[in-house]
């Protein structure tokens, strides 16, 4: 079972994750999620309300796309409040979007 | 992970930062695995570690270094399995209060050229324990060793759960690297190991920093003791791993009324003393004057070598300089700290002679660190600990292996040892996980019943003083 979906809505893609983003998940979804997120894109979401773990792997993939559509376009939305204090420790909270 | 020559220290903070934001989630469980994995790889590894060591810096024993790679993994893992530090570790109803552990954030480790291996086990093991990611900074004679040490515990980590990057080592060591890591902002501890200038860089990063302070440890000892049950401990204790550890011996004390026992039980356990001739001849080898300190290549050489190199016979079974000495200072450059099989020796007239030149030396360059008595008389074990400014008096012990801990005493076993304001450490305690973990505390309501029925507009009175706002204050209590 995939741990990623993804809706391209118009000027809106949002990556729709569940379960733990472990280190080997985080390795066949990174290329994916990088192919997809272009310059151009409006608006790019991850949505984590379906995700209890997170790895180092994923919160670099999130700065990742961070650094390619600026702080602008990336949000990362319905984080539990676990997941938030990852974010946090891992030194996000500069102007990227978590809520 | 290896760290290649020249990467960013912004990118390899990152990644420790990254791995200490994901080992935030972990529970004690998948902690305590993880510390297991390491322990069982560092402990399976610990010859072939020592001998690497030996072979890349020319230091000790390797049969000694073996063992001080068993106290870093075994002693320790023994030390600290059963500890909780993930979450809840205690709660107190009647105070009311419940302490919680967190991990404090990625660990720059310093690691000494004297102890490199079992260092990076002690430390790696203390630091995952309490779920934070570690870089490992080794002495740049000792990088081999020490990543072949962090490479066997963070690949037994990996396979255990542990985030990636969770430990790191440098393979390359340059002084302005060291000092843009300690100094970073995404670094939140150094755990600093090694020489007085590192120490001391340490301290003047902005980052907060547990480090360790010199050693000059004088041994009493005392009439009452057993005499030749303490000239072999100690010279056990000096000649291990060829006086490599800073807490090991550096000078005895004895009462004039002892003397000649102890220095025939000395020369029995292959103690050559030098003849007032020979003294210069060992000083202007051991002793380097420009530095004002001891000489770095005779660090853990053996006494044969050392007294070769200063042009003295010996017979071929020494195993021990003693240098007699009646001062303790500058003028006497081997008073001080000198990490290698050499001791100084001086007679005292009677017991407060002997704590006199005790105190001397304790002052003389090891203030807060170590001191070591043989006595059966506890008063005058007492007399001499109140004396002492070290933050280990061990009795009747080796106090090389006495101060690391673990094995002849119940102090922590560790290879961090603090000595104290005195030694410019925040702590005089055997560095331990404990040191490691962020304690918060959650504190319930639970009234200061004295403050509680006190009229506390009393305090807006001039006219009362401590002594009556006290008795007030403590009525009816």
């Amino acid at each position: 079972m995939t741990n990623m979906t993804v809706k391209d809505g118009p000027g809106v893609m949002e990556f729709i994750f569940s379960k733990r983003l472990d280190s080997d998940v985080c390795k066949t979804l990174e290329p994916k999620i990088l192919n997809k997120v272009k310059n151009n894109h409006t608006v790019i979401v991850f949505d984590l309300e379906k995700v209890d773990y997170i790895s180092s792997a994923f919160l670099g993939i999130c700065l990742a796309v961070f650094k390619k559509v600026g702080d602008a376009k990336f949000s990362i939305m319905n984080v539990a409040p676990e997941v938030k204090k990852v974010f946090k420790i891992a030194g996000f909270d500069f102007n990227m979007k978590i809520f | 992970m290896e760290i290649e020559p020249h990467r960013a220290v912004d990118d390899i903070m990152q990644k420790a930062v990254f791995a200490a934001a994901e080992f935030s989630s972990f529970d004690q469980q998948q902690t305590d695995k993880i510390v297991f994995a390491i322990y069982e790889a560092g402990f399976n590894a610990r010859v072939k570690l020592a001998k690497m060591a030996h072979e890349e810096t020319g230091i000790g024993r390797w049969q000694d270094k073996v063992m001080k790679n068993v106290v870093a993994t075994q002693l320790v893992y023994e030390d600290i399995k059963d500890l909780k530090t993930v979450g809840i570790i205690s709660h107190d109803k009647e105070r009311g209060i419940t302490e919680i552990a967190s991990p404090m954030g990625p660990i720059l480790a310093i690691i000494p050229v004297t102890n490199p291996t079992s260092t990076v086990l002690f430390k790696i093991l203390s630091a995952i324990k309490a779920r934070n990611p570690v870089i490992i900074c080794p002495s740049k004679k000792a990088i081999k060793c020490c990543s072949e040490t962090a490479r066997i515990c963070y690949e037994a980590a990996i396979g255990a759960g542990a985030p990636e990057d969770c430990i790191q080592w440098l393979t390359s060591v340059s002084r302005e690297q060291t000092q843009e890591l300690m100094a970073h902002k995404k670094l939140a501890l150094i755990l600093a190991t090694g020489g007085g200038g590192l120490v001391h860089s340490a301290y003047s990063s902005g980052t907060p920093a547990l480090g360790v302070g010199a050693g000059n440890v004088p041994v009493f000892i005392e009439k009452s003791a057993d005499i030749p049950f303490a000239i072999e401990q100690i010279v056990m204790s000096k000649t291990f791993d060829n006086g490599t550890i800073c807490a090991s011996e550096q000078a005895l004390v004895v009462e004039q009324e002892t003397a000649d026992m102890v220095i025939s039980e000395l020369e029995k356990r292959g103690a050559y003393f030098l003849s007032r001739e020979e003294v210069p001849l060992l000083e202007s080898v051991v002793w380097d004057n420009g530095r004002k300190s001891m000489n770095p290549d005779i660090v853990g050489r053996s006494a044969g070598v050392i007294a070769q190199k200063a042009g003295i016979r010996t017979p071929a079974e020494t195993q021990l300089l003693v240098v007699p000495l009646d001062r303790v200072g500058d003028d006497a450059p081997l008073s001080g700290e000198i990490l290698a099989p050499v001791l100084a020796f001086y007679t005292a007239k009677n017991f407060d002679e002997a704590v006199k030149i005790c105190i001397d030396l304790n002052y003389f360059g090891g203030i807060g660190h170590t001191a070591s008595i043989f006595s059966n008389d506890d008063e005058k074990i007492n007399q001499f600990s109140l004396l002492m400014n070290a933050g280990r008096i061990v009795v009747n012990t080796p106090s090389s292996q006495g101060a690391v801990g673990g094995s002849f005493n119940t102090l922590c076993p560790s290879l961090t040892l603090g000595c104290g304001t005195g030694g410019k450490n925040i702590t005089t305690e055997n560095v331990t996980v404990r040191n490691l973990l962020n304690i918060q505390r959650i504190t319930r309501r639970r009234l200061n019943l004295r403050l509680a029925q006190f009229d506390t507009s009393k305090y807006l009175d001039e006219s009362l003083d401590a002594r009556t706002i006290g008795r007030l204050y403590d009525n009816n209590y």
